[in-house]
């Protein structure tokens, strides 16, 4: 944490919605509260499958104002365990750091950096569950906002249902709130 | 030409999340323009599919989308509908600016109140798409005034307040509003959007049937325009006076960005330029854009190291507030000038650094500048680096000592080793 504003880096693979979870989550904290947000995409020639990054950064009563990427996150999403082989996202996780991971099992975290904690989430597994799909695979976004509201306690499942129906409407409103839901009770912490 | 119907759209003020080419999209709304000619490009494209939202959602009743094959032809449209007697709007970026660049001399010499979000990436080649503000000052000579954004919010009211000043009659000049690519236009920030009938009231009302006072077409009012004039005809003269008009325009900056702290609380400086923590500042910094906010962050950190140091944010390129920075360099000793844009072959190779120095020139008693470069093609410039920056300026007022790579005088910021 960086003068008190939350960083958090988002990793997927191009499809996997990330980069909307960095912007969903924006709004999630401000919808609870928070003075400021920003979401910052990492834009280039993405394609389905290739590896993207993206950052958002909270703040609970100041200004934001950098526009650079997060070098010492607090909290890494990973959307992909594949990504975790890659060392250019190995070297963004920094000692300390929370990841919350996409993964139905424990992940080897024996080359990771030190003191990390990893909270596991088969978000996947819930959207398959759930056919919470889109034309190249799950949704994984809102699952794995699900999970990151329970881990940090920054916004519940009322908020997230106040913001999901106001950006998707209330048709779609059920299915994402069981997502949602699904992960947000069962994301652990990988022991 | 058809003139729409405006209907009533009220929306009240709300707070949303948005990225900076929404804003822009929401500006545009918010002034009610009538017509819109665009093509797209990355990065602008989201402003006018955001455009188009609006226009085919039913949420701007009073505005015509035309759609066009160029950039050349949208500013060829923009300028027919803007003769016509209409508010319009457009936005580009980069290399459409380029292909859009005879039609941009025309709107200037026209004298029409054109307003076009400039979403600024760097010159090709090699491709590039991240910010830059190249393309921008390669519109320096055109007529055109031009400012620069540093948030989110403030593209949202620079374009409400540059209508204002266009369309007043001592102007009638069109303005480009700039901010960096991807750095403001894909991120998205919280940005007030504002209540209509105070926008409204803010802006002048939407010219009626008879167009601007010094041209107006219709199909029952056929003219010929731009014909040719011969050296002992009036041209010099029309060139003069646009030459005046954005001089005398700075004036009318000023009160407007007075009269928009008043409507709607937000503070732009003088509308120039805006000071941030200049108080007893002997070594500052001048910079535009994007990375002004970030600086202002900087210059946080390094004044609680204590150091005093300031910061100027420009925000006109057009006019030139050449009579503020000579007051800043008169109590500075130290100016730093940071530039995202080349102007090769130059005395700094920093188009504003050029300009400040050109500003300085006849003035006894003003600060020592060094221009700095940094960020060119979008580069990625840290908040250590700006912090570095202003680190440098203060080791060279204490010391008397710079950078020992500096390139023909130019203190070039995180460039990657080359033979």
């Amino acid at each position: 944490m960086e003068n008190g504003i939350i960083e958090i880096t988002f990793h997927g693979r191009g499809g996997q919605t990330a980069i909307t979870a960095s912007q969903l989550l924006t709004q999630l904290a401000f919808s609870k509260g928070f003075k400021d947000t920003i979401a910052i995409p990492i834009i280039g020639a993405e394609r389905r499958g290739a590896p993207i990054q993206a950052f958002t950064k909270l703040s609970q009563d100041k200004q934001i104002k950098t526009y650079d990427g997060v070098v010492y996150p607090d909290y890494i999403f990973i959307f992909d365990t594949s990504l975790l082989d890659i060392p250019s996202v190995k070297a963004t996780i920094k000692e300390g750091v929370k990841l919350i991971v996409n993964s139905q099992k424990p992940i080897d975290t024996s080359n990771l950096a030190k003191n990390i904690k990893v909270f596991l989430v088969d978000a996947t597994g819930i959207c398959i569950k759930r056919k919470f799909m889109h034309s190249s695979g799950p949704i994984l976004n809102i699952p794995m906002l699900g999970a990151f509201g329970k881990i940090t306690g920054y916004y519940d499942l009322k908020i997230m249902e106040k913001v999901l129906k106001k950006e998707f409407g209330e048709k779609k409103l059920e299915k994402n709130m069981s997502v949602a839901r699904d992960a947000y009770e069962s994301v652990k912490e990988e022991v | 030409m058809i003139k729409p119907e405006i209907k009533d759209f009220i929306q009240n003020k709300e707070t949303i999340i948005i990225k900076g080419n929404v804003a822009t999209a929401y500006a545009a709304k918010s002034a009610r323009v009538q017509v819109i000619s665009a093509y797209p490009i990355t990065p602008q494209t989201t402003v006018v599919e955001k455009l188009s939202e609006f226009a085919d959602g039913g949420q701007m009743p009073g505005t015509q989308y035309i759609k066009v094959e160029s950039e050349h032809s949208v500013m060829a449209s923009i300028i027919g509908a803007s003769m016509a007697g209409t508010r319009t709007f457009t936005a580009t970026s980069g290399q459409g600016l380029f292909y859009m660049y005879e039609m941009v001399h025309w709107a200037a010499g026209t004298r029409l109140p054109i307003v076009t979000a400039i979403i600024s990436r760097g010159t090709a080649p090699p491709w590039n798409i991240w910010a830059d503000f190249s393309d921008l000052i390669s519109c320096r000579d055109t007529g055109w005034m031009s400012s620069f954004c540093a948030t989110h919010q403030e593209i949202y009211d620079e374009i409400l307040m540059s209508y204002k000043v266009c369309e007043d009659y001592d102007v009638l000049l069109p303005k480009f509003v700039a901010y960096g690519g991807f750095i403001l236009s894909h991120t998205s920030k919280p940005v007030i959007i504002e209540d209509q009938d105070k926008v409204d009231a803010f802006l002048p009302p939407l010219p009626d049937e008879k167009g601007w006072p010094h041209i107006w077409i219709s199909e029952k009012r056929p003219i010929m325009h731009g014909n040719l004039i011969m050296p002992s005809g009036f041209y010099s003269e029309f060139r003069m006076k646009i030459h005046v008009a954005m001089l005398e325009a700075k004036k009318k900056i000023k009160t407007v960005t007075k009269e928009f702290e008043k409507v709607f609380g937000r503070n732009y400086g003088n509308g120039l330029i805006q000071e941030y923590k200049m108080e007893g500042a002997k070594v500052a910094m001048l910079i535009y854009g994007d990375l002004a906010l970030q600086m202002e962050e900087a210059v946080d950190q390094v004044r609680e190291e204590g150091y005093k140091v300031g910061m100027v944010k420009l925000r006109h390129f057009r006019p030139f507030p050449v009579e503020d920075i000579r007051d800043i360099a008169k109590k500075v000793k130290i100016l730093g000038v940071v530039d995202r844009a080349i102007a090769f072959g130059s005395q700094t190779g920093g188009p504003i650094s050029c300009e400040v120095k050109t500003a300085l020139h006849d003035t006894q008693g003003t600060a020592k500048v060094i221009p700095m470069m940094n960020g060119i093609g979008g580069r990625q410039v840290t908040l250590e680096q700006q912090k570095n920056q202003l680190k440098t300026l203060i080791k060279f007022h204490e010391t008397g000592e710079l950078p020992k790579d500096m390139i023909f005088g130019t203190y070039w910021d995180g460039l990657l080793e080359v033979d």
